[in-house]
């Protein structure tokens, strides 16, 4: 039954060689905990990932209920907090995982800096590592005001302060940052935008990247 | 016999009967021996996650409210170090430690491939690398936790929020324009608070049913100094009955 379907998917699409690009490789010994323990810091990219995807689905059902105007931004995160089956739940996972994100992703760059893994031919993927880095703290800066609590609202306001200490265009990065003059309506639906539509385009595109360019030129040998 | 039947079933056994005697020893294939393994690694880091959460619910603090600058704010603990670094540079050269700083500290950080391009990988054979990413590493532990101390040091020296539990539910104010209420709202709200809800000192809602005029009087002419000055900061003694009789009128329960 199973192989019939996928006989009747394959003779369509083709997608034995997709498949085997994806799953049919050999894992080396010196990434394997199972031979040898202290190769679980190469466990710490994958999950990373995993936190990821944690995100991302606990962002989607954040954004059944959240509604990013200055009036119902609070009380809808109140009302999720609540209020909604789960919701503390939920909106736990997404605020505590933008932390183990860092975390995560912060300890997988660690192994790769002190196994010299980024080193040729690897550097182009430690610099797309690098872009993720920053669009996570991208994420973590912009996610942080959506609350719309006072913690939210005066870490921003920091945030905007900062931007316009830049030099000369410092004042014109702050309006581009919070979408006018003062820290209010614009800013909450900007940042939301750019929380749930320009940080996750960019993001999963550079993911895949990362992905394809492991696949392309295999995990570091052993130190 | 049944035992070794479930050994070939069991994750970590190999799929296939490996025939490539070339294959380096203790590799695996990655599905699904391997990807099973990540599974079970994955789902205990899952529950410990979850556990986690449900023991530690994430609060909210007050609606936003731009008017509030008393606000003493703070950006999420991954932002503290770079938090911390403005605080070298204060005043005009702020753009040292917003910008310029950080600046390079990223650019060394993405041409970090081509600084450091030996061939050797092991981390004691790359001592600059080593060492220049355990320096930074530290430097940014400690800007953190100082930031952190910073903050808390910051937190305690404010004073602190007068405590309003015991204050009668009715909080309307009794003969709003009495003369002794503009004199209250020009020297005595600072701190009391326009509404009488107290402020940096105690809230004065109901003080009416506690002291009558006269021991009003007294009280204030005394004051609580430090806090407090004697007459409340008044001018004369006329100005302290005045608001004294205001006061002895809010009998709010």
């Amino acid at each position: 039954m199973f192989k019939k379907t996928y006989d009747w998917i394959d003779e369509r699409l083709g997608i034995t060689p997709i498949w085997r690009d994806i799953a049919d490789h050999d894992v080396p010994a010196h990434v394997n905990p199972a031979n040898k323990m202290s190769a679980f810091v190469y466990c710490f990219g994958g999950l990373t990932f995993l936190i990821i995807v944690t995100q991302i689905l606990s962002g989607m059902f954040l954004a059944m209920y959240y509604v990013p105007d200055i009036v119902n931004a609070y009380r809808s995160v109140q009302y999720i907090t609540d209020e909604v089956l789960l919701g503390q739940i939920v909106r736990g996972m997404h605020f505590w995982g933008a932390s183990l994100v860092i975390i995560m992703m912060f300890l997988h760059m660690l192994r790769v800096f002190f196994t010299g893994s980024y080193k040729a031919p690897r550097e182009m993927n430690w610099v797309v590592g690098v872009l993720i880095f920053f669009v996570v703290m991208g994420f973590g800066f912009t996610g942080y005001l959506l609350p719309w609590d006072q913690k939210a609202y005066w870490a921003t306001a920091v945030g905007a302060q900062i931007a316009e200490s830049v030099p000369w265009i410092g004042k014109y990065i702050k309006t581009v940052l919070i979408g006018g003059d003062v820290l209010g309506a614009l800013t909450l639906t900007r940042f939301f935008a750019i929380h749930v539509f320009f940080l996750p385009a960019g993001l999963l595109g550079l993911l895949g990247l990362h992905f394809i360019m492991i696949r392309k030129q295999g995990i570091a040998g052993p130190l | 016999m049944a035992h070794d039947h479930f050994r070939e079933r069991i994750p970590g056994t190999p799929r296939f009967k490996e025939k490539d005697k070339n294959k380096p020893i203790g590799t695996e294939p990655f599905f699904p021996n391997f990807l099973l393994k990540e599974w079970i690694v994955g789902a205990l880091f899952l529950v410990a996650f979850m556990l986690w959460i449900v023991f530690n619910p994430v609060e909210l603090t007050d609606v936003a409210n731009p008017s509030d600058s008393s606000y003493t704010p703070m950006p999420d603990w991954y932002f503290l170090f770079l938090y911390q670094l403005l605080k070298y540079f204060p005043g005009s050269v702020i753009w040292l430690g917003s910008v310029i700083l950080p600046g390079i500290a990223a650019t060394l950080l993405i041409l970090a491939p081509w600084l450091d391009n030996s061939k050797v990988r092991h981390p004691f054979k790359r001592p600059v690398a080593t060492s220049a990413m355990v320096l930074s590493l530290l430097l940014m532990i400690w800007m953190t936790y100082e930031a952190h101390v910073q903050h808390e040091e910051h937190l305690a020296s404010q004073p602190k929020k007068v405590d309003q539990s015991a204050m009668p539910a009715d909080t309307t104010l009794v003969d709003a324009n009495d003369p002794g209420a503009k004199i209250f709202a020009t020297s005595c709200a600072g701190c009391h608070g326009a509404d009488l809800k107290g402020q940096i000192g105690p809230f004065l809602i109901g003080v009416g049913n506690k002291y009558d005029e006269a021991k009003l009087v007294d009280t204030i002419t005394k004051g609580f100094p430090p806090n407090m000055p004697p007459k409340g900061g008044l001018a004369s003694d006329d100005q302290v009955k005045q608001v004294a009789a205001w006061l002895a009128k809010q009998k709010q329960k």
